[in-house]
């Protein structure tokens, strides 16, 4: 940007926009300026540099050097550690820069994969995977708050969904329920480093995104006997992102760079195409018990969802909230008539898949959003594909639903198109 | 505030010299202080992503008789003794839920219990079985053990120390020589 600033500048003074003098002082400011982008690029290679070096020095001790004494293996694979925690040290108490934080947090996170490797190697310890994670996780949580650092807490938020995948997905017996609590030793991080602060850089979408997807994943964890109810705990997550995206401490520039609003909304959307399918409603029934971890999922997250839109509508009317924050409670009244009458649910469920596409086209067309408003017509499209697997509709109506919707596409976009021509 | 970081950063440093620390004494514990037996074993070659190639033992006396099904879940906490038999390998030879008072146990959990022709079964977990091998020898390590198999006269066993709960796979052997070794020699004389 300062580059192409500079260039201009003689043109400028030329033209008599701007006096010699003007010239002058911006040509200083610009020099005396560190340069961002290189700031960035340093920051991005420190720490690619420093998960490379992690990554590999696991590799080379995952060869097992089974030829070395056991003494020389374990004072090897301690030497990482050491190394990491040393810099760190320097890092932290030095008051270097935050190329040197990261880049130490990241090694001393694999420093610590490293010198538990070395030790069940030697020892022969078995300890499944998820076990290990645990440990590894355990002792990282404090280079995240110690050093400050955004990549530990990444590494640290990929580290417990595998160790909730692990834990909980891939052996039976564990419920995985750890990750729920090295979950919320994480959150205050995210709390303190981008929402208070307002801070909306890289690392923030990071966060956001692999946050979300963390928590999409592992909700599951509470699958037990009664999965059915897993449904209202999943819509009342995905309902309860969608409220986040609204607020103010969460909002991006772009619509595609917010992470709870594009996984929350997909979310909402694809359990509602699901659910426009008898196989759901055919498997509930009211024997559910009170105390099933489903449950208890179920009642936290429409509890949370329910918190976060009453807020919402404390600082907007409710017709300017995203109609998919209000996703669970309409799921919840369609749970207790499909208890009654399945076919009923059904129904009401294409309804409102409908209902939802409808205003999403109306929202785009109001705020002059041509992503929005053929994201409300794909949601159509992808209603009327679902309803072709399960209804006996002819070829003909079929084919004129089709083009009927094509048709749709082609006028919206054209409206909307011409519009904003007229503006200009 | 000033005060509290260095003192949570050394807390935390300690804590990632503790626990691999700690690792590494109740082992150094075990492979002293406890009974060596040696287990019946089968094995085969899988990978861990961190700590690499290891070979995978499938042991015979994973397996004690109870008297009944009623009582044990699986994932319960067990404690068991082990007695040496006439051919001089381990053996389980009594039961506890509770932490027995004798110097060499092992602790573990229960797999399954299963009831077949009047015989209650108790599968327990062996938590020693992976020897790790250096990633060149694990695969030639498992080619040996299919060989020993079709030679009825080969005999592949582990040599585990048992402690106070804990127990140390020390090494892997067919017919009195380490796994190691013999794969070691063999490279050595295609080289």
């Amino acid at each position: 940007m300062s580059k192409h600033v500079l260039k201009e500048l003689p043109q400028l003074v030329d033209a008599g926009i701007i006096s010699d003098e003007t010239a002058e002082k911006i040509k200083s400011y610009y020099e005396q300026q560190p340069s961002q982008s290189a700031n960035r690029l340093f920051i991005v290679f420190g720490i690619l540099g420093a998960l490379l070096v992690g990554m590999g020095l696991v590799l080379i001790i995952a060869h097992n050097w089974d030829e070395l004494p056991h003494v020389i293996k374990l004072s090897v694979g301690f030497v990482p550690l050491l190394i990491g925690q040393a810099v760190a040290a320097v890092s932290n108490f030095k008051e270097k820069s935050k190329v040197w934080k990261e880049a130490s947090a990241a090694g001393l996170f694999f420093a610590i994969a490293i010198s538990i490797s070395i030790v069940s190697q030697v020892y022969n310890i078995v300890g499944d995977l998820s076990g290990f994670l645990f440990i590894w996780m355990c002792l990282s949580i404090p280079i995240v708050y110690v050093l400050r650092s955004s990549v530990a807490s990444l590494l640290f938020i990929i580290g417990i969904t595998w160790y909730g995948c692990e834990a909980g997905y891939f052996r039976s017996g564990n419920s995985g329920y750890e990750y729920w609590i090295f979950l919320a030793l994480i959150i205050p991080f995210y709390y303190i480093e981008f929402i208070k602060p307002q801070i909306k850089n890289n690392f923030f979408y990071f966060h956001s995104w692999l946050l979300t997807l963390s928590l999409t994943i592992c909700l599951g964890l509470a699958a037990s006997t009664d999965e059915e109810l897993l449904m209202i705990a999943y819509m009342s997550l995905f309902s309860a992102f969608v409220s986040l995206a609204q607020l103010k401490e969460f909002q991006t520039g772009r619509v595609l760079s917010n992470a709870w609003l594009v996984i929350g909304s997909l979310g909402v959307i694809v359990l509602l195409l699901m659910l426009s399918f008898d196989f759901y409603w055919d498997g509930i029934d009211s024997g559910y018990s009170l105390q099933s971890p489903e449950f208890i999922a179920s009642l936290a997250t429409t509890a949370v969802a329910g918190f976060l839109l009453y807020k919402l509508t404390q600082d907007e009317p409710i017709s300017q909230v995203n109609s998919k924050s209000m996703a669970f409670i309409a799921f919840i009244l369609l749970f207790f008539i499909g208890l009654a009458a399945p076919w009923a649910a059904q129904l009401l469920a294409n309804v409102l898949i409908l209902a939802i596409a409808v205003h999403t086209i109306y929202d785009g067309a109001q705020r002059n959003h041509l992503g929005i408003l053929n994201y409300g017509l794909l949601i159509i499209s992808a209603l009327i594909a679902c309803r072709f697997f399960d209804t006996d509709l002819s070829f003909v109506l079929r084919g004129l639903l089709f083009i009927g919707i094509g048709v749709g596409f082609f006028a919206a976009n054209y409206y909307m198109i011409k519009k904003r021509r007229k503006v200009v | 505030m000033r005060l509290l970081i260095p003192i949570v950063f050394v807390l935390m440093c300690l804590a990632q010299w503790f626990v691999p620390g700690k690792m590494i004494f109740d082992s150094e514990v075990t492979r002293r202080e406890g009974i060596l037996y040696k287990f019946k074993t089968r094995p085969i070659d899988p990978t861990d992503p961190f700590r690499g190639k290891y070979v995978t033992l499938s042991f015979e006396e994973e397996v004690i008789n109870v008297d009944s099904t009623a009582g044990w879940e699986s994932g319960d906490v067990i404690f068991i003794e082990f007695a040496t038999d006439d051919e001089g390998f381990a053996k389980p030879s009594a039961l506890y839920r509770e932490v027995p008072s004798s110097d060499s146990y092992l602790k573990t959990r229960v797999n399954y219990v299963s009831q077949y022709d009047e015989e209650t079964k108790l599968f327990y977990d062996i938590p020693f079985s992976r020897l790790y091998l250096e990633e060149s020898k694990a695969s030639e390590a498992e080619r040996l053990y299919w060989e020993s198999l079709s030679d009825t006269t080969q005999v592949t066993y582990a040599l585990v120390s048992v402690g106070k709960g804990n127990a140390v796979l020390q090494n892997v052997y067919i017919n009195d020589r380490t796994i190691v070794d013999i794969v070691r020699e063999i490279n050595l004389t295609r080289e």
